[in-house]
């Protein structure tokens, strides 16, 4: 059978169900794409200067793709940027000050307000690039300093290019004090305000401290004023409407609009309304739509409102209905450059909710407002927002573990992430400890922590942990411990074809050829590891130290505490527990690079260091029979293997004690560890020389905490005992939950392919259920399940190199799928494909 | 018995430790397969566990035809010919030379030894599964009786952990073998597959009189006994040998008869092909390779042979893969039912 017959078997995608006919319509609407008459495109709003800028690029650092559109970008947003008109006394304002006002006025006087057919919420378009609202020299100095000459633009590249990866300071992630805000509403936020402003002494009132509070208070006023609009709006489309219903919907929006979110919401879908407007104004505050501007724990804070509607008779559907919505509101955030193609979805922004998870004293929190969470999810799949972080821990109740695999099996993986309760928990107050904030992350709170964006934890209400905001690839370490403290490869610009010479960039660590032991190149790999961190923190303070002076957020400082009682803006520190974070990538290459090293040069003598070296310059040309032996014979990580893990862990020790040490000297932000790797071990492959692992230039690095592709060959429990162990383990004197370690507060992104013959029968679901509660113990902070499909096994079946971990298991026979001929292989695609097991 | 002792030290050979196994027993499993067996059955799907002795295999997608093994082999055993690699069986010594020194694992070593200590540590790496499943290790092959001195020590030692095993038999071992790995079996996977002693000679080399016997010897041990506390038969279905009602039923009547109560499930395993290739690559020929999957169909009715045969029905299980409605074989091959 040809692979074109076998791909048309593969049945379609999971589609939406029970949906009504005005979700559906507004959910195919959506879809719509480019087709819309109605969008949430960026529109870019000038103070009218000359010299003024909208976009702001130092949020685009992190995004490599981005790169070689910065100038394009910049341009475009200023050239389509609309006039705002000033207030008479707008230049006399601090920085702070006028941008909290531009953004109001625009947002409240400006950008169109419109409500789609059936919508139950209110609060369109909020996409907007606006003005920087800087003065002319302010301008110019922000100018020199991101694109002049060495500026942080240049230093930003130049640590791309050379195999670094990534840093710059990002907007977005973090979980803000929604809680608060559905409390007291604005009103209480705006008099907490007023009553910190009136307490400052006047010398205060007029410097730093007194501007960002006034710049707060304007901004605490927005949504109020917002909703004011949108609710003149509900009253004109009423009157218009013919349908009585529709008609009595409108009505009450515009009756819920006129309390919230200034006043705390009273019922489920004025808790939504509120909700759903406090949220969409960070995304305009920002410029900056949706990513990692997370919900925290949702089904706890929602839920009083969601009980007490429900026990006055709200229809749990209806409901649900109103959930429905929001989650079309979510979306739209994807509309920000929808005209980019693929209807703007370029990846997914992580506008994240928490689900389930434990409470004070392991108690599970569970709850009805989790299952309909769940219900909403599983109608409306496949939808990317909000994304579903469910919290698994040792308490959690067996029905929603039938729930959360009856998702699996009818969606072809899981449309949520697992998170991990135990293990997470104890990296939060490995942090406490680290960053001696104990009185803010405790035992007592510990447990309401949650993730942002993926899966990066973080407390909420009242931490910004800059979770996206360095990316570094430990494997440049490996590199420059062989070479000395030089690029292995000259970088050749793509633009102009041209070459730099090589130059000593690290450490000088001596010739590693002349080296007589492993300890000897490790030595090597620490110094250098030591110095690729300092470069990143070097490189992130040219951003951090912009941003804290030129872009601050004023509304969204409103919702982070700790701004207030400083008189700080989040992008200044501002925040209670106030970290960024270095995730590293490549962490898994890095590992078996070295364990290659150790194996090929000093072990068991293969080859000598000066012919590993030569191997990797030529990309393994002509050394094939080198380059299959560090693939093959030397340990890997990600087997369960005593030895191999071993020096994982302690690879993992060296980087994450390096990264503690580390502060902003800005904005006095520590830096914590973590294993996020967004895309960029695709991306970055292409820019790293060869590894000592076998991996050629242009082949993938390792994602995260995962091991490489396809070293997994002793399955699942194999590949989680492994995550866990380098994580720490456990233990019963260094334990920081329980007897649980984890030395990255942040968490780890790992992923685990599975068979879905595990999902066959009942039986075989409660193994897998068993596999879950084994992860709990032994594995990570997070986990994301695939189900093995028809396209894996196909592009198996064209790299079988790739692919050597896939095991084939039906009673009593195994084999590794790339090791079966053809024919059978095709016949176990024709089974995944048909659930046929 | 081939549990060897070498400088003293007692190593079983292992063919393979297979982790999260789900098909082996109760529960998240590691399955560890000891290598050598009793039975020759014609259906076998791990033929590589047959031959006590270790074997070479070559995987010709690993391959990178750099020719190392055929410059080591001291046999001269191997040449790596247009088609691939021609392994001499009658030459080769089982050294082992070529896989070690090969540097894409295509030439592989089927039968290592291990230790006692190294196998207990390996296989309860898994403990926090195996706990929150209520699984455990099932002891297979092969036939794990055929290295009885070393799998008793091994099953004693994870008892005394507090580990559940799974003792999977084909049943043709001494009762000596018996003795020594009963008392250390939480339970017991025992294999019963063609009533009528002729058709099991043929189909597997021996009669099944001695098989039968053994049966009833655990059954009366497990009486006495708080362990072995479960016993699960299993049947392979094959067709055109096993996969007949006369079989099936023969097999429940003797069940009803002999091992009322004893017996928790009893487990029809569809005949499986995937191990097809495996046959390739030990220079073997596979009398059934041309045979389809079972129809799903088929199953059920000889299911529902088994359920009336006597036994109680809610112990009867059936497993594995049937054929697809569009089988890809049949389609182009032209065979024979």
């Amino acid at each position: 059978m040809s692979v074109s017959a076998l791909k048309k078997d593969i049945p379609g995608i999971k589609t939406p169900k029970s949906l009504s006919a005005r979700i559906s319509w507004l959910r195919d609407y959506y879809f719509k794409g480019t087709d819309r008459a109605w969008n949430n495109e960026f529109t870019s709003w000038t103070t009218g200067t000359p010299w003024d800028v909208q976009f702001n690029e130092m949020t685009f650092y992190i995004v490599p793709e981005a790169y070689m559109l910065m100038q394009t970008m910049l341009g475009s947003y200023r050239q389509a940027a609309r006039k705002v008109d000033l207030d008479k006394d707008f230049w006399s304002w601090s920085i702070v000050e006028r941008r909290a006002w531009f953004v109001r006025e625009t947002m409240l006087h400006y950008v169109p307000k419109e409500i789609l057919p059936g919508d139950l919420i209110a609060g369109g378009r909020f996409n907007i690039q606006s003005s920087f609202c800087l003065n002319k020299k302010e301008q110019k100095t922000y100018n020199r300093l991101t694109v002049g000459k060495n500026g942080a633009r240049a230093r930003m590249k130049w640590f791309h290019d050379h195999g670094y990866g990534n840093a710059g300071a990002t907007s977005g992630h973090l979980i803000p004090g929604y809680e608060v805000a559905l409390k007291i509403g604005w009103k209480g936020i705006h008099e907490d305000l007023e009553e910190k402003y009136s307490r400052l002494a006047n010398k205060e009132k007029s410097g730093p401290k007194g501007e960002q509070l006034r710049a707060m208070m304007t901004a605490a006023t927005m949504p109020r004023d917002f909703a004011a609009g949108y609710a003149e709006l509900c009253r004109d489309l009423a009157n218009k409407e013919k349908e009585k219903t529709r008609k009595e919907e409108l009505l009450q929006m515009a009756r819920n609009l006129d309390r919230v979110p200034w006043e705390p919401p009273e019922t489920f879908w004025e808790a939504i309304q509120a909700l759903w407007i406090s949220h969409m104004l960070i995304m305009s505050d920002e410029n900056y739509p949706g990513p990692g501007i997370s919900f925290g724990r949702i089904d706890q804070y929602l839920l009083p409102f969601w009980k007490d509607s429900i026990e006055k008779g709200m229809n749990r559907e209806f409901g649900k209905e109103i959930l429905k919505c929001f989650w079309i509101h979510c979306n739209t955030a994807y509309d920000a450059m929808i005209r980019n193609g693929n209807q703007g979805i370029t990846a997914g922004f992580g506008q994240l909710i928490t689900l389930s998870g434990m409470g004070k004293d392991g108690k599970d929190l569970t709850n009805d407002l989790t299952y309909a969470f769940l219900e909403v999810i599983d109608e409306m799949t496949p939808i990317l927002e909000p994304k579903p972080n469910v919290r698994l821990h040792r308490n959690s109740p067996d029905e929603l573990l039938d729930r959360l695999v009856d998702m699996i099996s009818s969606s072809q993986g899981a449309p949520f992430l697992l998170n991990f309760d135990e293990r997470s928990m104890a990296g939060m107050m490995l942090e406490a400890e680290k960053s001696g904030i104990s009185h803010l992350i405790h035992e007592g709170n510990v447990y309401d922590y949650a993730p942002v964006g993926c899966l990066e934890n973080t407390m909420v209400g009242n931490d910004r942990s800059g979770t996206v905001d360095n990316n570094l690839n430990l494997l440049k370490a490996v590199e420059l411990a062989m070479t000395g403290g030089r690029d292995l490869l000259p970088y050749k610009n793509p633009m102009t074809g041209k070459e730099e010479k090589i130059a000593q960039d690290g450490p000088v660590t001596g010739d590693a050829a002349s080296f007589t032991s492993w300890e000897e190149f490790w030595n090597a790999y620490k110094t250098q590891t030591e110095y690729i961190i300092k470069k990143c923190v070097d490189l992130y303070e040219c951003s951090e130290s912009i941003r804290a002076k030129f872009f601050s957020t004023p509304y969204l400082s409103c919702l982070v505490t700790g701004c207030a009682g400083k008189g700080l803006d989040v992008t200044q520190g501002g925040a209670e527990i106030s970290h960024t974070t270095i995730e590293a990538v490549t962490y898994a290459t890095t590992v078996d690079s070295l364990l290659a090293i150790q194996y090929l040069v000093f072990d068991e003598k293969k080859c000598t260091m000066a012919e590993l070296i030569e191997a990797m310059k030529k990309n393994w040309k002509s050394h094939e029979v080198l380059q299959a032996m560090a693939k093959n014979k030397a340990l890997k990580y990600g087997r369960d293997d005593d030895k191999a893990d071993e020096l994982a862990a302690k690879v993992m020790e060296l980087w994450c004690d390096e990264t503690w040490k580390h502060k902003t000297i800005s904005t006095g932000r520590r830096f914590r560890p973590g294993m996020l790797s967004w895309n960029y071990w695709a991306g970055d492959g292409y820019i790293m020389a060869a590894s000592a692992d076998g991996r050629e230039k242009g082949q993938f690095l390792s994602n995260a905490i995962c091991p490489t592709n396809g070293a997994d060959i002793n399955g699942p429990t194999a590949n989680t005992n492994s995550v866990g162990k380098v994580l720490g383990g456990k233990s019963e004197t260094a334990g920081c939950w329980e007897d649980y370690v984890n030395r990255l507060p942040n968490g780890a992104s790992h992923t685990i392919t599975f068979n879905p013959s595990i999902i066959k029968d009942p039986e075989h679901r409660e193994k897998f259920k068993a596999f879950l509660r084994g992860y709990t113990e032994n594995g990570g902070t997070a986990l994301q399940m695939n189900m093995l499909d028809p396209e894996i096994l196909l592009d198996a079946q064209k790299n079988p190199q790739d692919y050597r971990h896939l095991l084939v298991r039906i009673t009593g026979y195994n084999a590794y799928f790339t090791t079966v001929g053809r024919e059978l292989q095709n016949e176990v695609i024709q089974r995944v494909s048909h659930n046929a097991f | 018995m081939s549990t060897s002792k070498q400088n003293g030290i007692l190593k079983a050979r292992v063919l393979e430790i297979q982790r999260m196994s789900t098909e082996d027993g109760p529960g998240i499993r590691t399955t560890v397969f000891f290598k050598g067996c009793s039975l020759r059955c014609t259906w076998c799907h791990n033929p590589e566990s047959i031959s006590p002795k270790p074997q070479v295999q070559w995987i010709g997608t690993r391959c990178i035809g750099c020719r190392t093994c055929v410059d080591v082999c001291r046999s001269g055993a191997l040449s790596l010919e247009g088609d691939g690699m021609e392994i001499d069986r009658s030459r080769c010594i089982g050294c082992g030379t070529c896989a070690e020194e090969c540097p894409s694992t295509a030439m592989e070593i089927l039968g290592k030894e291990w230790t006692l200590e190294d196998l207990t540590h390996e296989v309860i790496k898994d403990r926090a599964y195996f706990e929150k499943s209520k699984g455990g290790i099932t002891i297979s092959g092969g036939e794990p009786g055929m290295q009885a001195q070393f799998v008793a020590k091994f099953l004693k030692s994870l008892r005394e952990r507090g580990l559940h095993t799974a003792l999977d038999t084909c049943g043709l071992c001494s009762k000596e073998a018996f003795d020594l790995l009963l008392p250390y079996s939480s339970m017991v996977l025992y294999d019963l597959k063609e009533t009528d002693p002729e058709k099991h000679k043929k189909f597997t080399g021996e009669t099944n009189e001695k098989i039968f016997q053994n049966l009833l010897y655990v059954s009366e041990y497990m009486k006495s006994h708080l362990y072995p506390a479960t016993l699960w038969i299993r049947t392979p279905v094959i067709p055109g040998l096993t996969a007949t009602e006369e079989n099936i039923t023969g097999i429940g009547r003797f069940i009803a008869e002999n091992l009322k109560g004893v017996v928790d499930r009893w487990e029809l395993c569809a005949f499986n092909n995937l191990c097809r290739d495996k046959y390739t690559r030990l220079g073997r020929e596979w009398m059934l390779k041309e045979s389809l999957l079972l129809k799903k169909d088929f199953m059920e009715t000889l299911a529902g042979a088994a359920r009336s045969s006597g036994v109680d029905p809610g112990i009867v299980f059936w497993s594995g893969s049937t054929r697809l409605e569009e089988d890809p074989l049949a389609d182009t091959e032209n065979v024979a039912e």
